[in-house]
């Protein structure tokens, strides 16, 4: 078998925890605009333990965006999934209501694909400065699986 | 950093191995390199911010004086004393955290009613006063704001060199070595074809000989 030099299985080491890192600080479940609404210190348990918290004013201004009868149906906090192999970006999406409020921050029409709405860098900018704790990077579980694999065997 | 050949059998099965190790590295290159951007997009739109919300904490803070020096001086600073002493009152302020791609930097909320509740006598101050009350609101609002934007800035630089050691290892380091092994392997196979045909055209003419 190929024998590494020690600088590269520490490198290797050193990847399968920035692997474990990529998605550490996901949401364990999403929660509804509706009930974030009433809570008093809104936030969400990742899968790593610890808590992601929502700002009053992030929650009160998608209020704003949608009507209340859709506020329900808005699961929080939305994912941006980020593709190694690819240049742009997707919000996913269950329903209509995430792009209702992508098409609107975004200020453009949006069409979903596969229940994702693909954006680019310059719109996810956009996003962000406007949904800073409502959004999470998702790196795509599928590309990372696969990766995390063949280092695990490897190492 | 010196590229080195790793230690390796030359033979086919091993070239095989690490053409796909090769395949993997440009794959994980791939991903951190993704990170890389997704943490310095981030970077610099806070740094933007920070730099907005600076120059917002610089200005309010400069109009809060002015109008706290105009009451100061429209009631004197023992009266004024007197009236403050009694209006102190807690701050409520939500700490948190939220990931970004993978890095936890904090959340700050500063929780205040909607409406400025005064403590004090409205009766028996000016204007100025409440003026200076409401523009040190704001100023508390601009601090929280900035001590938030100031630590993420400092945790996601640090990612951010953290990852660019990673990537500059895999980009001058890891890929190449393995580059460099592979044609070595390719080298050594092609030696040993070219070996092989002479040896057997000596067999042969050895052979035509007898």
């Amino acid at each position: 078998m190929a024998e590494a030099l020690p600088y590269q299985r520490m490198l290797q080491e050193c990847l399968k925890g920035e692997f474990k890192l990529l998605n550490a600080g996901l949401p364990g479940e999403q929660k509804p605009l509706s009930d974030l609404l009433h809570e008093d210190y809104p936030h969400v348990v990742c899968s790593d333990g610890n808590t992601h918290l929502f700002k009053k004013k992030e929650l009160a201004y998608l209020a704003g965006l949608i009507p209340a009868d859709e506020q329900e149906a808005l699961l929080l906090p939305m994912l941006i999934e980020i593709n190694a192999e690819q240049d742009e970006m997707a919000v996913l999406c269950r329903g209509q209501v995430e792009e209702k409020v992508v098409s609107r921050i975004l200020d453009m029409p949006t069409s979903p694909r596969q229940d994702r709405i693909v954006i680019y860098k310059a719109q996810l900018a956009l996003l962000r400065t406007k949904l800073k704790t409502t959004t999470q990077y998702l790196f795509s579980p599928k590309s990372l699986a696969q990766d995390a694999q063949e280092l695990d065997a490897r190492a | 950093m010196p590229q080195q050949l790793i230690r390796v059998r030359p033979t086919k099965t091993e070239l095989i191995k690490l053409r796909r190790r090769l395949a993997l590295a440009k794959r994980v290159q791939k991903i951190v390199k993704d990170r890389l951007s997704i943490l310095t997009i981030e970077f610099m739109q806070i740094a933007g911010e920070a730099v907005e919300a600076k120059r917002k904490l610089l200005a309010d803070f400069s109009a809060a004086y002015k109008s706290l020096s105009m009451a100061a001086g429209y009631h004197g600073y023992l009266a004024l004393e007197k009236e403050l002493v009694a209006s102190e009152t807690g701050l409520e302020i939500v700490a948190g955290s939220r990931s970004v791609a993978g890095t936890r930097i904090p959340s700050f909320e500063l929780r205040q009613p909607e409406k400025l509740v005064l403590r004090y006598n409205v009766a028996d101050t000016s204007s100025w006063l409440d003026e200076a009350a409401q523009l040190f609101r704001q100023c508390l609002e601009a601090s929280v704001e900035m001590a938030e934007l100031q630590s993420s800035l400092e945790l996601l630089g640090k990612e951010i060199s953290r990852t660019k050691r990673i990537v500059n290892a895999l980009e001058h380091s890891t890929i190449p070595n393995l580059q460099r092994t592979i044609k070595y392997l390719n080298m050594k196979f092609e030696e040993r074809e070219r070996e092989e045909k002479s040896r057997l055209k000596r067999v042969k003419v050895l052979l035509e000989q007898r």
